[in-house]
């Protein structure tokens, strides 16, 4: 993967052509992960338990890596979109989305750099999504280095038992390059 | 020096993108204003005819002093070499290395500009050049010529003999057309597929010492003989010769044939290596003090031209039957995408290979009406046949012009021109439509020379 990645960007950037033009490299993570991962079944959670953390996925990423070796990146941004069937209860949760280096010993050692509120009621689809800008966090990890990225939940139930499937739907990451010669 | 280095590396790279060659400015403006029609009478004339040397030079007859006016144009405002300044701009830079600014530049296609997007999933890729797909031609890239690079020599009455060298390159690159789709028309890569590119170059220089021989070889006197002596004008009958073989002293040969390409695997991006690479080049070279030494050969310069009733029929023939035979080093390189290596093999040495230098031909009619000329030429090379048609009209000592040609990338682009004679001297101006840009689009140019009648 990594070789054929490499020639689609290094057959780009030189049509870039430098100066004030960019590279928007679009990479749908998504598509990189394994299907069954990106379904995650939770509940049921039963009452007496006011707060439940469930880990969706947590994996090292290196999409991206080497790549500001050649080029500065400009920006790199992170569209994230989940679905939420929830068959019982109802609940507030996190959906938090963490991006750490691949030398932190978890990747919920540093903050979320997503932290989406849900409601979630009995018998219904609750579908989020946003998109993460600008964060120099994100362009460092997703291009330098391999990045421990995770994403969980949170959940604050009010009526029990809580129960549903939750799945990714869109996990995409946008960086931005300027070629530097 | 790193910096300086990936922006020659990236200015061939993007120079194997170029137009079918970019031609040589014409910066003879009294031609160019006739819409660069060759006729015996217009500047640079002999090279293309070598008959027309014996062609008395007439009255209207002229030899061009280019004026780059291009250049003050260019000193007050040019494009950064400077990678690093926010307003680089590759194909700008690549636009004056290509089309030096010796004329001015009146109107220039607008720049190639905008971002270039990379759409990346396990099993798609897409590439959407934006702008950049402008620079990307639909059919081969072809570049190069036959370039005589001036010399020098001598000549009593109707001999002479010159001493020049001789260049001949040409290299032609092709995008398969899977890779120009998904390059021009942002068609996404898909699985099991082969993405090439092949390349054809060829490189040759040697000095030809040549002899030759122009003359008139027929004449029927027309009605103004006595009054006017050139051929042109006078409604004679005659015919002009010339021939000069010339012996070429091969410096260096070299070619290579090379393909190269990329084929996809089920999965475009799959977990392991889903890509397999392929090249294979295969080289041929000679060169002075090396290997193979010099090559020898002959070839030659033929022409004729025709007068008859004012109207004058051309044909020259340069380099015909021109070619060399040289102590060729054959090598093939092969890519093995099993072993991530290169092998190479020294398939013969000094093996006999006869390179060729083609021939040039230019077929050129002309019409004389005492103060108006109209003509037209077609010029056929290796690589491209261009056409030129237009006119001149003298009003006392101005005199106004206009034509047409059909250019290198295949376009018709328009000439006009105007000028004054003061005695010997002469000054014209000429603006013309071309398409001498890596965006192969139209612009258009102010030309100004001096004549010398």
């Amino acid at each position: 993967m990594r070789r054929f990645l490499w020639i689609a960007i290094l057959a780009a950037l030189p049509l870039a052509g430098c100066g004030n033009r960019n590279l928007i490299l679009t990479v749908d993570v998504l598509s990189f992960m394994d299907p069954a991962s990106r379904q995650t079944s939770y509940g049921p959670i039963p009452s007496g338990v006011p707060v439940e953390t469930v880990t969706v996925f947590q994996d090292s990423l290196s999409l991206l890596q080497g790549v500001g070796d050649l080029s500065r990146v400009a920006s790199a941004s992170l569209k994230v979109g989940a679905s939420f069937d929830n068959t019982s209860g109802t609940a507030n949760v996190e959906f938090q989305v963490y991006v750490a280096p691949e030398t932190a010993a978890s990747p919920f050692s540093v903050p979320p750099i997503a932290d989406l509120p849900v409601q979630l009621l009995p018998g219904q689809v609750t579908n989020v999504n946003t998109t993460i800008n600008a964060s120099p966090i994100l362009a460092d990890a997703l291009t330098h280095d391999r990045a421990k990225v995770a994403v969980r939940m949170i959940f604050t139930g009010t009526t029990f038992p809580i129960q549903g499937t939750e799945t990714l739907t869109e996990l995409t990451a946008i960086v931005v390059l300027k070629q530097d010669l | 020096m790193l910096r300086v280095r990936c922006v020659a590396a990236l200015a061939l790279l993007l120079l194997g993108l170029l137009p079918g060659s970019a031609p040589a400015q014409m910066l003879n403006a009294r031609r160019l204003g006739m819409g660069g029609v060759v006729t015996s009478d217009n500047g640079d004339h002999s090279s293309s005819n070598i008959a027309f040397r014996a062609v008395p030079k007439g009255t209207m007859g002229s030899s061009a002093i280019p004026i780059p006016l291009g250049l003050i144009q260019y000193a007050a405002d040019h494009p950064t070499f400077d990678s690093s300044d926010s307003t680089f701009n590759i194909f700008d830079a690549l636009n004056v290395l290509t089309n030096p600014p010796l004329t001015i530049q009146i109107v220039k296609p607008k720049d190639v500009s905008g971002d270039i997007s990379v759409y990346i999933a396990q099993d798609s890729l897409q590439i959407d050049l934006a702008d950049v797909k402008r620079v990307i031609p639909d059919g081969s890239m072809a570049q190069g010529g036959v370039y005589h690079l001036g010399g020098f020599g001598a000549g009593i009455r109707n001999l002479f003999v010159q001493v020049g060298p001789i260049v001949h390159v040409k290299n032609e690159f092709t995008l398969s057309d899977r890779l120009r789709d998904a390059l021009k028309d942002a068609v996404p890569f898909t699985g099991d597929t082969r993405y090439g590119v092949s390349d054809d170059a060829r490189a040759q220089a040697a000095i030809a010492f040549q002899a030759g021989l122009a003359l008139r070889a027929f004449h029927l006197p027309g009605e103004n003989e006595k009054e006017n002596p050139d051929p042109r004008r006078n409604g004679a009958t005659a015919i002009y010769l010339g021939a000069a073989p010339k012996y070429l002293l091969g410096l260096a040969y070299g070619d290579a044939q090379s393909e190269a390409g990329i084929t996809t695997g089920d999965t475009l991006f799959a977990s392991s290596n889903p890509v397999t690479f392929d090249m294979v080049a295969q080289t041929r070279h000679a060169t002075i003090g090396g290997d193979g030494g010099v090559g020898h050969g002959f070839g030659s310069d033929v022409g004729a031209v025709l007068y008859h009733q004012n109207v004058e029929v051309g044909v020259g023939l340069n380099d015909f039957l021109s070619q060399i035979s040289w102590k060729t080093t054959v090598r093939r390189h092969v890519y093995d995408n099993a072993t991530n290596e290169f092998t190479t093999t020294e398939v013969a040495t000094d093996e006999h290979y006869v390179s060729r230098i083609p021939v040039t031909a230019t077929i050129n009619v002309a019409k004389r009406m005492g103060e108006t000329t109209i003509a037209a030429d077609a010029v056929a090379g290796e690589l491209r046949t261009t056409l030129h048609a237009g006119a001149e009209f003298w009003l006392g000592m101005w005199a106004l012009r206009a034509g047409t040609y059909r250019d290198a990338n295949k376009i018709w682009q328009g000439t006009a021109g105007a000028g004054i004679r003061l005695g010997k001297l002469g000054i014209d101006m000429a603006i013309a439509t071309h398409s001498r840009n890596i965006e192969r689009e139209r612009g258009a140019e102010l030309s100004a020379s001096l004549s010398i009648y």
